[in-house]
C-alpha cells in the first residue's frame, strides 16, 4: 500500500493530463465558436462617443411598479448602459447628472472610468421634480467641454416623472441639439401620460438626424427595465450590430439569468468562460451516467480491486470518488451536489474514455483515499456552483442551434458549423458509450 | 498654379488652397446629411451645380477647416443660389471647435456681406493683414439672402498663399554610407 500511495501523485498528474488533452479539443472548438460570435458582434460598433446620462431622481421614483422601485430599476439600467458604452470603445466617456432634487447636478463629468461612474450612483436622494429642459441643457454644456473633441455627443434621458414643459419648448431644445449635432435617447418609463409621451416623441423627432436618436417606451410590468432596454437601439447602436456586451447579456437574459453567465465571461476571460461552460456540459452528461452507474455499482462496492500498480491506484482513486459520489447521491437533493457528482463521475469516466489499452477495471475498491476524493470534489464544486440552469441550456442542442441561427453571419448549414455542433453532440454521447463499455467489462 | 477664377484684382500667384486643407479635421455643424459640406468644398463636387451644401435645423452654418500648414488667406469665393445663398458670413481664424453658442464670444477676423455678384462667383477680397498666419478657418454663415429656413451653398473657394514652412513629408532620412 505504501508503494501505491507514493505513486498517487504521479497518477493524479497523469490523469489530469489525459483529461486536459481531451478537453483541449473541446475547448478549441467551443472557443472558436464563442470568438466567432463575439467577433461578429464586436466588429460592428466602435463609434467614439461621449455620453451624458440624465437620471430622474424625483419623488415619482419611489413607486414600486418597476421591481424593486423605479429608482433602483433606473440605476440598474444606467449601470448597464455605462458598461456597454465603455466596452464598445475604450475611449468612450460617460457622465451622469441628476435632474430633480434641489436642482440639476452633475455627478460625474464624462470619464472613461467605469468605477467612478458606478460609485457616484450610490447615496442618491430622491425628491423634487424633474427639470427636463435644464437637465438637457446642462448635459449639452457638459458635452461641449469634453476633452476629446472627436467624440460624438450623445445624451440619454430617463424620463420617469411627468414633463411640465410645453411641446414647443421641447421642440426648440431638440432643434438646438440637432444643430450642435448632439444625439438624444429618451427612456420613457414611470408615469404614463399621453401628453408626456407626445411631448417626448416631439422632442426626439426634432433632434433626430438620420436615425441617431431614439425613444423607448417601457411600460411597468414583470420585465426589468434593463432587460427591456437591452434589445433597443440604445444598446445596439445605430446599425444592425451590437456590442459584445449587449449580445452576451441579451443571451443570458433570454436564458432566464440577468447579467452574464459566470460573471463578465466572454469579454474578460474567454478561456475561463469556456472551461466553466465545458465542465458544466460534461457534468450534466455525467449526471445520467453517474445515476446509472451508482445503481449498478452499489452491488460491486467493496469488492477487491486487484490489479497491477497503476491500474490499482487508478481504480482506487476512481473507486474512491465513485463511492463518494454514490454515497452522496442518496443524500442529495440539491442541484449543486448533483453537479458535483457529475464532476466526480467525469474524472472517473475520462480515463475510461481515453485509455484503450488499459484494463479499465472499474470495479470499486474500498474507499482508501477519502481525503483526495474530497479535495477533488471541492475543486469541482467551485466551478459547479450556481450554474445548473445554464449547463442544462447549453447542453440542450436545440437551444444552441437556435442561438446559432439567430446570430448574423453564422449559417447553420455551413459545414464547419455543422461539424462543431456534431462534435459537441458526439462528446457527451461518446462518453456515455464508454461508460457502458467498462460496465460490461466488469460483468 | 495660377488662380483659375475670372476678372478683377486676382493678384499675383494666389493659389487655390484646396490642396492644403486637412480633410480629416473638417467639420460642419448644422448641415443636412444628404447635402454635406463636401458638395461645396471638394474638387469635382463643387463644380457640379446640382450638388450643394444645405443647412438643416435653421439657416445658420458653421464650417471648420483646418489646414496642413500655415497659409495667408487673400480672398474667398462663395457661390450659391440667389435666394437661399448666404448673406452675412463671418470668418474666424485659428479657433478650434467653435459652436454656435460661442460665435458671439469673440470678434470675427472679418465679416463679409455677399452681394448677388458674389454669389455668381466674384471673389471677395479679405482684410489680408488679418489672415497672415492661418492654421484653421471657421466660416460662420449667419443668414441668407431671402431669410428662408435653409441656406444653400454651391461652392466655396479659398485663395491665398502658403507661408514658407517646412513640408515634413519632404524631409528624407540621410542615408548612412
Amino acid at each position: 500500500m505504501c508503494l501505491l500511495e507514493a505513486d498517487d501523485h504521479l497518477v493524479q498528474r497523469h490523469l489530469f493530463r489525459r483529461e486536459q488533452e481531451n478537453y483541449r479539443f473541446i475547448f478549441q472548438t467551443l472557443q472558436f465558436l464563442l470568438r466567432f460570435t463575439l467577433f461578429i458582434h464586436q466588429s460592428s460598433t466602435m463609434v467614439l462617443e461621449a455620453t451624458m446620462i440624465c437620471i430622474d431622481n424625483s419623488e415619482w421614483m419611489r413607486n414600486g411598479d418597476y421591481a424593486p422601485t423605479r429608482f433602483q430599476a433606473q440605476a440598474d439600467a444606467v449601470n448597464l448602459i455605462c458598461g456597454a458604452k465603455t466596452q464598445s470603445n475604450p475611449e468612450n466617456t460617460v457622465g451622469v447628472l441628476t435632474m430633480a432634487g434641489k436642482g440639476v447636478r452633475v455627478l460625474v463629468t464624462p470619464t472613461t472610468d467605469l468605477g467612478k461612474i458606478l460609485a457616484c450612483m450610490h447615496g442618491l436622494e430622491i425628491g423634487g421634480e424633474m427639470n427636463l429642459a435644464a437637465g438637457i441643457q446642462v448635459a449639452q454644456l457638459a458635452l461641449k467641454h469634453r476633452q476629446n473633441k472627436k467624440q460624438q455627443q450623445r445624451i440619454i434621458v430617463f424620463a420617469g416623472g411627468p414633463v411640465r414643459y410645453d411641446k414647443k419648448v421641447l421642440e426648440m431644445i431638440g432643434k438646438k441639439l440637432k444643430k450642435n449635432s448632439v444625439a438624444l435617447d429618451v427612456v420613457n418609463f414611470g408615469e404614463e401620460d399621453e401628453a408626456k409621451t407626445e411631448k417626448l416623441e416631439a422632442l426626439v423627432a426634432a433632434v433626430n438626424n438620420n436615425d441617431s436618436s431614439h425613444i423607448v417606451h417601457v411600460p411597468a410590468g414583470s420585465n426589468a427595465l434593463s432587460d427591456v432596454l437591452l434589445s433597443t437601439p440604445i444598446f445596439t447602436g445605430d446599425g444592425e450590430g451590437g456590442s459584445g456586451f449587449a449580445a452576451a447579456a441579451a443571451a443570458a437574459a433570454a436564458g432566464g439569468v440577468s447579467g452574464f453567465d459566470f460573471g463578465v465571461d466572454p469579454n474578460l476571460d474567454p478561456e475561463l468562460a469556456l472551461a466553466l461552460r465545458v465542465s458544466m456540459e460534461e457534468e450534466r452528461a455525467r449526471q445520467e451516467a453517474a445515476a446509472k452507474k451508482a445503481a449498478d455499482d452499489s452491488s460491486k462496492q467493496g469488492k477487491e480491486g486487484e490489479s497491477t500498480s497503476q491500474d490499482a491506484t487508478m481504480s482506487e482513486n476512481v473507486g474512491a470518488s465513485a463511492s463518494e459520489s454514490e454515497n452522496k447521491k442518496d443524500d442529495l437533493m440539491d442541484d449543486e451536489n448533483a453537479l458535483l457528482q457529475q464532476a466526480l463521475a467525469m474524472s472517473m469516466d475520462d480515463p475510461a474514455a481515453t485509455v484503450t489499452t488499459r484494463d479499465t477495471d472499474m470495479s470499486e475498491a474500498a474507499a482508501d483515499d477519502q481525503d483526495l476524493a474530497l479535495a477533488l470534489q471541492y475543486s469541482m464544486q467551485e466551478d459547479a456552483k450556481d450554474q445548473s440552469d445554464m449547463s442544462k441550456l447549453l447542453a440542450d442542442q436545440s437551444f444552441v442551434s437556435s442561438i446559432l441561427t439567430n446570430l448574423p453571419g453564422v449559417d447553420p448549414n455551413d459545414p464547419s458549423v455543422k461539424d462543431l455542433l456534431a462534435s459537441m453532440q458526439n462528446q457527451p454521447e461518446k462518453k456515455e458509450d464508454d461508460d457502458k463499455a467498462p460496465k460490461e467489462d466488469d460483468k | 498654379m495660377a488662380s483659375s477664377t475670372t476678372s478683377t484684382a486676382i493678384t499675383r500667384n494666389q493659389v487655390d488652397l484646396l490642396d492644403f486643407i486637412d480633410w480629416t479635421g473638417v467639420e460642419c455643424l448644422n448641415q443636412n446629411t444628404t447635402h454635406p459640406f463636401q458638395n461645396a468644398i471638394k474638387q469635382g463636387y463643387r463644380e457640379d451645380e446640382g450638388l450643394s451644401l444645405e443647412s438643416d435645423a435653421d439657416e445658420q452654418l458653421l464650417i471648420y477647416i483646418p489646414f496642413t500648414q500655415m497659409i495667408k488667406l487673400h480672398s474667398i469665393v462663395i457661390k450659391g443660389p440667389q435666394e437661399e445663398g448666404p448673406q452675412t458670413v463671418k470668418l474666424y481664424t485659428n479657433r478650434e471647435h467653435m459652436g454656435f453658442s460661442n460665435v458671439t464670444d469673440f470678434p470675427p477676423s472679418d465679416t463679409i456681406t455677399l452681394s448677388p455678384d458674389n454669389l455668381q462667383g466674384k471673389p471677395v477680397v479679405l482684410k489680408y493683414v488679418k489672415f497672415q498666419n492661418v492654421r484653421s478657418l471657421t466660416i460662420f454663415i449667419e443668414d441668407n439672402q431671402s431669410g428662408s429656413d435653409i441656406t444653400k451653398v454651391q461652392k466655396i473657394v479659398l485663395q491665398g498663399t502658403t507661408v514658407e514652412t517646412t513640408d515634413m513629408k519632404g524631409l528624407k532620412k540621410i542615408e548612412d554610407h
